[in-house]
């Protein structure tokens, strides 16, 4: 198992994401939606809006798991967020990065991930929203412009930005 | 396809926006949001439309319960600039009923629940795609 890195701006990061005052906080409706739109989109049993802490990944929304929090050096979400696009594992077992990691061997036995991370308009990452299954798959172009909405529609409701809309 | 303009009537926030916001990261055809049957009459006298993807619901009780197609019709009225675009609407389900009146209008292609995000934007990019008819 390989762990992730830490961003070369780590410090700032953490203190965007401190400045939030969303960890550990009660699961909210604008975040559970966007969730669970996103497991019936994609019909995958496992969805998360992760945000990382400094040793820990923690969930602001869950479907699929009643799970909140997950070690930062187990998490593919840590990976995810050291780059801009979204990070796909299209199956677990054949990527040395995670085919020995406790979450691929053990509960909840990811196969396949995807995560989209959630950057702020400073450009810091706090974390992700991902799809997980328990079987691998493949996502297409118009998948992942689904899945980075969806990804925007969270940064928005963390950020506190709204999109103009004329309807 | 950014020259084609498709009008999306969906009274559902979230999928509303997903496919809208994701139509423009995708640079697919201009899809223009209403979230009522008010709001999209509003955006029919401002410009004209190369399709449509309209939901459709039930109105009426018991016996008497059907689809309001009214917004159709007016898609479809003498007066409407684009009056043979293509159009696919969403229901909850397909009745004989409603398939007869959808054939009525000219409409052959009926989007069931649960909605997809995905499914919407292909349709769209069919529409945006396809041969314009006045």
């Amino acid at each position: 198992m390989l762990i992730a890195a830490k961003p070369d701006n780590e410090a700032a990061r953490l203190a965007a994401l401190y400045e939030l005052l969303i960890l550990d906080t009660p699961l909210e409706e604008r975040f559970d939606r966007i969730a669970q739109f996103a497991a019936s989109e994609f019909d995958v049993p496992i969805v998360l809006i992760t945000l990382l802490d400094s040793e820990r990944q923690w969930f602001k929304a869950r479907v699929g798991t009643d799970v909140c929090e997950t070690g930062r050096d187990i998490s593919f979400c840590s990976h995810a967020i050291l780059r801009d696009d979204v990070m796909v594992v299209e199956d677990a077992l054949q990527d040395p990065r995670f085919a020995d990691n406790p979450l691929v061997t053990g509960a909840p036995h990811i196969r396949f991930y995807a995560g989209a991370p959630l950057t702020l308009p400073s450009g810091l990452r706090l974390g992700t929203l991902c799809l997980i299954d328990r079987r691998p798959r493949t996502l297409d172009a118009l998948d992942l412009g689904i899945l980075g909405t969806l990804r925007d529609l969270a940064v928005m409701e963390l950020a506190g930005t709204e999109e103009k809309t004329d309807a | 396809m950014l020259d084609s303009h498709i009008l999306l009537v969906e009274p559902e926030p979230m999928l509303r926006r997903t496919v809208i916001m994701t139509a423009r990261s995708l640079g697919m055809s201009q899809v223009h949001e209403a979230a009522s049957n008010d709001a999209a009459l509003r955006l029919l006298r401002s410009r004209t439309f190369h399709g449509a993807v309209v939901a459709v619901d039930c109105i009426g009780r018991g016996a008497d319960r059907q689809y309001d197609l009214g917004l159709i019709d007016r898609l479809r009225a003498d007066d409407m600039p684009g009056k043979a675009m293509p159009i696919a609407i969403m229901a909850e389900q397909a009745t004989a009923e409603l398939l007869n009146a959808l054939r009525e209008r000219n409409i052959s292609r009926v989007i069931l629940k649960p909605f997809r995000a995905r499914v919407l934007l292909e349709t769209i990019e069919q529409f945006g795609a396809a041969p314009r008819k006045s």
